[in-house]
């Protein structure tokens, strides 16, 4: 196995047993945690913290998939051209607003809980995933959509077979960069209720527990991590299906 | 037969095809030849309705194109372009079979069909058929890109610059396939291309575009020992039109009765190809071959060089 390959499941692998065993690493963060206080967070277990943590981050960034990429498809289409600066300007917005703000403006309409969190990472997911789509269908040369038209395509067949298809790897390197950034973003949602890994830190912010601290804000990284590399492997499975050859990571966007 | 009847076609007011009428009979190639931005590619793709014209029609048949859904119309009609438009993500038989697909062929026919072109093609459907667009030679993919136009068998094929991006030997290779596979299967073939000796070497006639107008519309021998414009003349470059006159006419068309010395002229050579052995050799005369392989009769040097003149050309 290629060594990245043993640093992924190395990676996986002390996460899990983080999760479901953490009583092994208590002596660890001993030191870290104030005399006659808890090592590991105790109100929850962290497995089905990491879970909902998860959950949190599927459910805002699969809707904000699906309505990026349709956007993406809408203004790509030669009816939907003139939408394209007005469709920058709202996922633009969405990124340009801070979480926390939306989270704070989101709580006196929706109250506290799940909702605000959907929202703000739903917000902030839709420009990488908005660009890179946009970038991907427009990426398709010009010699090939004279074909796909020249052998008597319709737009739909066109879309389907030969636009999606070659779109869709730096359409996953979209949902690859925001869900990362969800995962990460996710924690702050706890300030506001939401059931995450940050639930673990503010406690430990609150009670002064360093290990506490320590101990989500590792996990949130390591789900960050594990959410990239898994999104990663996608990607590389896509472009292989599609037997292009292989391509540096995704333009930057986001 | 194709009609363009005083077709135009306006960009921001700016013809880049300004009133063709054209008539290609059925079975021919045509090729359309001028300068880079003459409107040679507007032209062929107002054909498949890739282009709508501004003004007048084309009929194929004697029906409208504009008449026919352009999805439908395009099924039916061939088409190839310079840098191939393969999808990248489709092995090599897919990519021939996209039209049979579009069409709702079965699959069995569809694998049988995109067998046989292929061999048709000289492309070994075992071992190219597998592989993706960016696996193949330049020349293979070229010749995938006929075979798609083939595959649902249309009895019209428009060619944009096929040969464009091969390096001469392989084009040379590629031109006759055509021309083979064209006379094979009776296709009508418009073919544009800004190269006057591929235009001369392929079509049954040839029509010269300059800044959206047809400057002349004849055959091959008629344009290179007649061209109705200074433009058409400065397309052939004066200096080699005796030569590429002398590559038309077949040497056997003068032959004569009698004998010579020395290794025969095969029976398809030019005029252009007596003379060169001509002077290879230092002979004046040539015996030439016929059909079977046996001498016919002999060429001589000054019948080749009078029938080298435009007055003496043919028809
Ligand atoms: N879609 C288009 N929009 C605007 N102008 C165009 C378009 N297509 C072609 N033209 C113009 O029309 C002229 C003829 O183009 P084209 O048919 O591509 O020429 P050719 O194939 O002979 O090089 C050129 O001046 C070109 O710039
Ligand atoms: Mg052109």
């Amino acid at each position: 196995m290629r060594p990245a390959g043993v640093l992924r499941l190395a990676l996986l692998a002390l996460t899990a047993a983080f999760l479901l065993f953490p009583a092994l690493f208590a002596p660890m963060l001993r030191p870290l945690a104030p005399p006659n206080m808890p090592v590991i967070y105790d109100r929850a277990s962290l497995s089905s913290l990491a879970l909902s943590h998860l959950a949190l981050v599927a459910a805002a960034i699969i809707p904000s998939a699906l309505l990026a990429s349709a956007l993406a498809i809408l203004v790509t289409r030669p009816a939907g051209a003139e939408f394209l600066p007005l469709s920058r300007a709202l996922v633009g917005f969405g990124q340009t607003f801070p979480p926390v703000a939306v989270l704070a403006l989101a709580v006196p309409v929706v109250g506290f809980g799940t909702w605000p969190t959907l929202i703000a990472l739903f917000l902030y997911g839709l420009l990488p995933i908005f660009e890179n789509a946009l970038a991907g269908l427009t990426g398709v040369s010009g010699a090939v959509r004279l074909a796909a038209d020249g052998m008597g395509m319709t737009p739909g067949q066109k879309l389907r077979r030969v636009e999606l298809p070659l779109a869709l790897p730096l359409m996953i390197e979209g949902v690859r960069i925001s869900a990362v950034i969800a995962v990460s973003t996710a924690a702050i949602g706890s300030t506001v209720a939401a059931r995450s890994l940050g639930e673990v830190i503010i406690a430990g912010l609150n009670a002064n527990n360093l290990s506490f601290v320590v101990q989500g804000g590792l996990l949130t990284a390591a789900l960050a991590l594990i959410v990239y590399e898994a999104l990663g492997m996608v990607a590389e499975a896509a472009r292989n299906r599609l037997g292009l050859p292989a391509e540096p990571a995704s333009r930057p966007a986001g | 037969m194709i009609e363009f009847q005083s077709v135009s076609k306006l960009y921001d007011g700016l013809a880049a095809v300004d009133d063709v009428s054209l008539t290609l009979e059925r079975g021919t190639l045509t090729a359309v030849v001028g300068t880079s931005g003459s409107g040679k590619s507007t032209l062929l793709r107002m054909v498949n309705r890739l282009v709508e014209p501004t003004s007048g029609r084309v009929l194929i048949d004697g029906a409208d194109t504009a008449s026919v859904p352009p999805a439908q119309l395009r099924r039916r009609i061939g088409y190839v372009i310079q840098d191939t438009g393969l999808f990248p993500h489709w092995s090599a038989a897919r990519n021939i079979a996209t039209v049979p697909e579009l069409l709702g062929w079965p699959k069995a026919q569809i694998r049988a069909r995109v067998r046989e072109l292929m061999e048709v093609l000289q492309l070994d459907p075992d071992a190219i058929g597998p592989r993706r667009p960016h696996e193949l030679s330049g020349g293979q993919a070229q010749r995938v890109g006929v075979a798609r136009a083939l595959a649902a068998r249309p009895a019209l094929l428009l060619m944009d610059e096929p040969f464009g991006a091969l390096d001469p030997v392989i084009r040379g290779q590629a031109q006759a396939d055509l021309r083979r596979v064209q006379r094979q299967l009776g296709t009508t073939v418009i073919l544009v291309t800004h190269d006057m000796a591929e235009a001369i070497r392929l079509g049954d006639r040839i029509a010269v575009m300059r800044e959206g107008r047809i400057e002349q519309f004849a055959a091959p021998a008629e344009i290179i020992a007649a061209p109705a414009t200074p433009f058409v003349a400065d397309l052939l470059g004066e200096g080699d039109r005796a030569f590429r006159l002398m590559s038309l006419r077949p040497a056997r068309e003068i032959a004569e009765p009698g004998a010579a010395e020395g290794p025969m002229l095969p029976a398809g050579s030019s005029l252009a190809e007596a003379l060169a052995e001509m002077i290879w050799t230092g002979r004046d005369r040539l015996p030439i071959a016929g059909p079977d392989g046996r001498a016919v009769g002999v060429v001589r040097r000054d019948a080749v060089i009078r029938a080298g003149r435009p007055e003496a050309g043919p028809e």
